[in-house]
C-alpha cells in the first residue's frame, strides 16, 4: 500500500516558506484493504479514505454534481461514481470523468506512516 | 453445353480451394496436441454469387431503416459480466440513439432497462458510464426507480393522480448471459438467444470457457466508414497478403477455411506458423518463426525464436506458447491444442460481436453504428486474458479512447506489432467508404469461398430489413 505521490514536504509553489503539515492519524492501514474506502470526519469536512489501485487516495466525500454522498458508490481501478446520478471522479485528481458531474471533487495529502494512514485536510 | 454439365457447374460454386496447398484441416490434423471437435469440422454454404448493392454503405436512409428494423430485434453483446460483478452494478449500452442501463439485479439476474426516465425522458445515467446505484435517480426533477426496475419516488406525487407507480416501472429489453458476455435484445418477441446462435454455434462457444477470462486490455475508436464496412475488414483472410504483408509469412491465408451457422453465426479457421501459399518457395522455416506476430505478446515478454534441427515452425511456436502462456497467465494449458494456442479463430455473432477464442489472438471486437454520422462507426477491441488459477479476477480494464488520427499502436497495453495490424486494416476503410460512393459500380463482388461470411453476414442483414420497422411499446416492456 502506497500513498498519493507529493505528500512529504509539500512546498508551496509560489515559493514562501512551506506551510507546517497537519497531517492527523484517520486509520489503521488494516482498516482498509484493497477495494475498500471509508468516510472520516476531518477539520469539518467529510473525507473518503479510498484503496484502490494499490494506492491510497484521500478525496472529499461529497459529490460536486449534486452535494451526495460518495462513500457508498462503486470504485474500480482508480476512479469512484457517485450512486445517486453516477457522475465519476478520478481518485488521484479528482477530475470529473462523466457527466454530471464538470466540476472535480477535492482531494487531499495522504501518506501511510508505518501501520497508519494520515491525512492532511487543511491543504487539498 | 448440355443441360447436365450446367447443373453440375452451378452445384459446384463455392468447392474451389487454394491449388497446390493443404487445407485448414490437414493442417490442424498433423498437430501434435489434438484439436477438439468444434475446431475439427467444417460447415460451408455456397450462397450466391451475386453482387452486393452498395447503398447500404452510402445511405443515410438505409441507416435509419437499420435502426428501426435491425438493431430493435437482434442480440448484441452489451457488457461482459465482469463489468457488473454485484447487485446495483450498472453498465450503460448505447446504440445508435437507443440506451440502456445494464444491471445486476440478483446473483444470475442481470436486467437492461431503457435509460430514460418516465416523467419527461431525461437519460437516468450518462452514456458510457458506469457504476453502482441503490436507485437510479433522474438528476432532472428527482423521479427514481430501484435496482429493480419498480418505482421508488414521483416527487410532489399529488401533483400526478394521473400516474399509476405500479404502472411505472422502467421497460425493459431482454437479456441473456452467455460465455461471461452479457447480450441484450430490445424485441421482447424475439427467439431465445440458444435458438438465435443455433446449437452448433453455441456449443463452440460455451466450449471455450470465455467466462473464465477478463478484460486485460479495452481500446475503442471511431473509423470513418459505415459500420459493415468495418465489421466487413475482418471478415476474411483474403486481404492478408495485399494488407498485411508482414503477417502473410506465418499465416495460412489462402487456404484459411470459412463456415456458416445458421442465420446469424459464421467463423474463419486461419493457420498460424505456417507459410502462406502465396509465398511457396519464397521463405524458410526460420522465416515463419521469426515473424509469427501475436496479439497478446505482452503475456509473454521477448523470447529467442530457435528452430532446432529439423523442428518446423508451427511445431515449435506451439510448444514454446504452451509453457510461456502458462507460466505468464499462471494458467495450466497442457490440454490445449496446438491449434487453439496458435490459429485465427473468427467467430461473428450477428449483428455487433467478434468472438476470437484463440489463445495468442485472444480478441473481442465490437461494432456499432456511429449515432451522428452513418458513415462513421465504434469499433471496439478487447483483448481477454484467462483468469489466474488462483481465482482472483482482476478488474476489467478501463477503455482507452483514441482519437480518429491517433494510431492503435499508441494505446498503452496494445502490442505494437498487433497495433500496426490494426491500422493497417482500418486505414483502408475511408478509401473504401469515399471509394463505393465514387464508384460506377454499385455493387460488391465477392469472391465464393474467401469471401462466404461477407455474403451471409450481408444477407441476414437484408432479412431484418425486409422486415417492419420494430417499435417499443413501453407499456409492455415492463416486469411487474
Amino acid at each position: 500500500m502506497s500513498a498519493s505521490p507529493g505528500v512529504d514536504g509539500a512546498r508551496d509553489p509560489s515559493g514562501q516558506p512551506p506551510v507546517p503539515e497537519t497531517f492527523v492519524r484517520v486509520m489503521a492501514a488494516a482498516e482498509l484493504p484493497a477495494g475498500a474506502k471509508k468516510a472520516v470526519d476531518l477539520a469539518g469536512k467529510s473525507v473518503l479514505i479510498c484503496h484502490s489501485n494499490e494506492r491510497v487516495y484521500a478525496v472529499s466525500n461529497i459529490c460536486s454534481h449534486a452535494q451526495e454522498r460518495l462513500e457508498c458508490g462503486r470504485m474500480s481501478r482508480g476512479w469512484i461514481a457517485c450512486p445517486m446520478h453516477g457522475a465519476r471522479f478520478d481518485l488521484a485528481t479528482g477530475r470529473a470523468l462523466n457527466p454530471p458531474a464538470k466540476l472535480p471533487i477535492a482531494t487531499y495529502e495522504v501518506r501511510v506512516i508505518g501501520e497508519w494512514i494520515e491525512v492532511n485536510a487543511d491543504r487539498g | 453445353m448440355s443441360a447436365e454439365i450446367k447443373e453440375r457447374t452451378a452445384a459446384d460454386k463455392g468447392q474451389a480451394r487454394c491449388p497446390g496447398a493443404p487445407s485448414t484441416q490437414e493442417i490442424i490434423a498433423a498437430d501434435k496436441v489434438a484439436a477438439p471437435g468444434w475446431v475439427r469440422s467444417e460447415s460451408y454454404s455456397f450462397l450466391g454469387d451475386e453482387d452486393i448493392p452498395t447503398a447500404r454503405y452510402l445511405e443515410s436512409s438505409y441507416a435509419q431503416e437499420e435502426l428501426d428494423r435491425l438493431w430493435t430485434r437482434t442480440w448484441q453483446f452489451a457488457c461482459r459480466e465482469e463489468h457488473i460483478p454485484q447487485i446495483g452494478d450498472y453498465y450503460v449500452y448505447d446504440l445508435g440513439p437507443y440506451s440502456f442501463i445494464v444491471t445486476r439485479v440478483a446473483e444470475r439476474e442481470v436486467r437492461a432497462y431503457y435509460n430514460a426516465c418516465l416523467h419527461r425522458g431525461t437519460k437516468l445515467r450518462a452514456s458510457g458510464t458506469m457504476g453502482r446505484a441503490s436507485e437510479f435517480k433522474c438528476s432532472f426533477h428527482g423521479w427514481s426507480w430501484n435496482v429493480d426496475g419498480s418505482n421508488r419516488t414521483v416527487v410532489c406525487p399529488w401533483d400526478f393522480p394521473h400516474v399509476d407507480r405500479s404502472r411505472f416501472s422502467l421497460p425493459q429489453a431482454r437479456v441473456e448471459l452467455l460465455g461471461g458476455f452479457v447480450f441484450i435484445n430490445m424485441d421482447s418477441d424475439a427467439k431465445p438467444l440458444a435458438e438465435y446462435l443455433g446449437p452448433e454455434a453455441k456449443a463452440h462457444i460455451e466450449a471455450w470457457g470465455l467466462h473464465d477470462r477478463y478484460i486485460h486490455l479495452h481500446v475503442s475508436k471511431r473509423l470513418p466508414c459505415n459500420w459493415k464496412l468495418a465489421i466487413e475488414a475482418f471478415l476474411e483472410a483474403y486481404h492478408v497478403i495485399q494488407t498485411h504483408p508482414q503477417v502473410a509469412v506465418s499465416n495460412g491465408d489462402a487456404n484459411s477455411q470459412y463456415d456458416v451457422y445458421g442465420e446469424h453465426v459464421n467463423r474463419f479457421i486461419s493457420t498460424l506458423g505456417v507459410l502462406s501459399p502465396h509465398l511457396y518457395g519464397k521463405h524458410t522455416e526460420q522465416d515463419i518463426l521469426d515473424q509469427f506476430t501475436l496479439g497478446d505478446s505482452g503475456a509473454l515478454g521477448e523470447v529467442e525464436r530457435s528452430l532446432g534441427e529439423g523442428g518446423k515452425a508451427r511445431g515449435v511456436m506451439a510448444e514454446m506458447f504452451r509453457g510461456m502462456f502458462e507460466k505468464a497467465t499462471r494458467t495450466d494449458l497442457s490440454k490445449v491444442s496446438d491449434s487453439e494456442l496458435l490459429d485465427c479463430f473468427s467467430y461473428t455473432i450477428f449483428p455487433n460481436c467478434f468472438l476470437f477464442p484463440g489463445v495468442s489472438l485472444p480478441m473481442v471486437y465490437r461494432f456499432r453504428p456511429d449515432a451522428r454520422d452513418h458513415r462513421m462507426c465504434l469499433y471496439e477491441v478487447l483483448f481477454l486474458r484467462p483468469v489466474p488459477v488462483s481465482g482472483e479476477r482482476p478488474e476489467p480494464a478501463e477503455p482507452i479512447h483514441l482519437g480518429d488520427s491517433q494510431s492503435f499502436t499508441a494505446a498503452e497495453g496494445m502490442d505494437p506489432g498487433f497495433g500496426a495490424i490494426l491500422d493497417q486494416d482500418t486505414d483502408n476503410l475511408f478509401l473504401q467508404q469515399e471509394g463505393l460512393a465514387a464508384s460506377a459500380k454499385r455493387g460488391l463482388t465477392l469472391g465464393n469461398y474467401q469471401e462466404i461470411r461477407v455474403r451471409h453476414f450481408e444477407q441476414a442483414v437484408d432479412r431484418y430489413l425486409a422486415l417492419e420497422p420494430k417499435r417499443p411499446d413501453w407499456q409492455r416492456l415492463q416486469k411487474r
